[in-house]
């Protein structure tokens, strides 16, 4: 399955109030080219903070379901916040790993054990009351829909294809800073 | 537990809810047991017990992100482990929080393995471009609320180093 398909469907999937976090790299250009209307936070860098704040960021609005899209990549650096997000258990936060076993936009470098590595064990292991995981298109599309009917915590990893993820051709309009400004009027606005 | 630590405590919390602080992330110091299980017992504050310092970092930004004030509660040495995510929200995202790092390694301190936190921590704040503030007594901890607005008017984090003094007091501590 292509990314773009798996951020697809997790697009048609999504409730209109939903807030999505993006850790870095290709995860997160696949969810951008779906242009979908829901707020969204791009979280990079710093590498491997993405969960953490999308952890804080649920926290801090109850009110809304925060929907972090995560890479293998970023998560593996930090491993250690699946215990302390199923410590918090707040239950407004879903997470999508999608997984390519890559370092995608750092050029396509294998990570450490590339392949032998079970995302949804961590988790469980770690506490998290949900789990599931998705080789395919039709088993992504009903965990998915899963995930997004569930009461309280919970997480996929999907597994997604590798493939090119070249860098955007330049740095866009906005710096960081200013697209946080930006996320958080939007969100003051909608409440 | 000193009587001197969980009265510290006690100031130091009263601060951060006068700060208007809602959410803590902590991961914990033998120096900062009496501040931790306070807050941890404060009905006005989600206290978050994390498993590295710049997860509490991520967790505060994301906090603050969402438009709530968060604090940071650790050693020193998780100051230097979270220099890339500190930096990374002050210059980057430019979202403020405080931290609340306990100073070891300093005059204070009796134990080897802590002093070269004691040494680095300081000019590696500076080399962040972080600002910092030391509180060397209970009495001066007012700095803890004005660092708290400091870091809402700069949009970065602010980080408050306590000194044993300002946390235990007098008491013996490991």
């Amino acid at each position: 399955m292509r990314r773009s398909v798996a951020a697809r469907l997790m697009r048609e999937r999504l409730a209109p109030s939903d807030v999505v976090v993006c850790g870095l790299g290709s995860t997160a250009r696949a969810w951008r080219e779906q242009n979908a209307p829901h707020p969204t936070y791009y979280a990079s860098d710093p590498m491997g903070m993405a969960p953490a704040l999308a952890l804080g960021l649920a926290l801090a609005r109850p009110d809304r379901r925060i929907v972090l899209l995560e890479g293998d990549g970023d998560l593996a650096m930090n491993l250690g916040v699946l215990i302390t997000i199923a410590g918090a258990a707040p239950a407004n936060l879903r997470v999508a790993v999608f997984i390519n076993d890559r370092y995608e936009t750092g050029g396509g470098q294998p990570l450490p054990n590339a392949g032998r590595i079970s995302y949804v064990t961590l988790a469980a292991g770690a506490g998290w009351p949900w789990t599931g995981e998705a080789h395919d298109e039709a088993q992504a599309a009903r965990l998915f829909a899963a995930l997004l009917e569930l009461p309280q915590l919970g997480l996929v990893a999907v597994h997604v294809d590798a493939e090119e993820s070249p860098y955007p051709p330049g740095p866009g309009p906005t710096s960081q800073a200013e697209d946080r400004a930006l996320f958080q009027r939007r969100l003051s606005d909608e409440r | 537990m000193s009587g001197d630590g969980q009265a510290h405590a006690e100031r130091i919390v009263g601060a951060l809810l006068r700060a208007g602080v809602e959410i803590a992330a902590s991961l914990p110091d033998s120096w900062l047991s009496p501040l931790i299980e306070r807050i941890s017992n404060e009905p006005k504050i989600r206290h978050i017990r994390v498993t590295r310092e710049d997860d509490g970092a991520g967790v505060c930004a994301g906090a603050s992100l969402g438009g709530k004030r968060a604090v940071l509660v650790c050693q020193n040495a998780g100051l230097l482990l979270s220099a890339n995510a500190l930096a990374g929200y002050a210059h980057h995202h430019q979202l403020p929080f405080l931290v609340l790092a306990v100073y070891r390694g300093s005059y204070e301190d009796r134990f080897y393995y802590q002093m070269y936190k004691g040494l680095v921590t300081e000019p590696v704040l500076d080399a962040l471009r972080i600002p910092f503030h030391v509180v060397d007594r209970i009495e001066d901890v007012a700095i803890v609320e004005e660092a708290a607005r400091e870091a809402s008017l700069a949009r970065r984090p602010v980080v408050v180093l306590l000194r044993r003094a300002a946390l235990l007091g007098d008491a013996k501590a490991s």
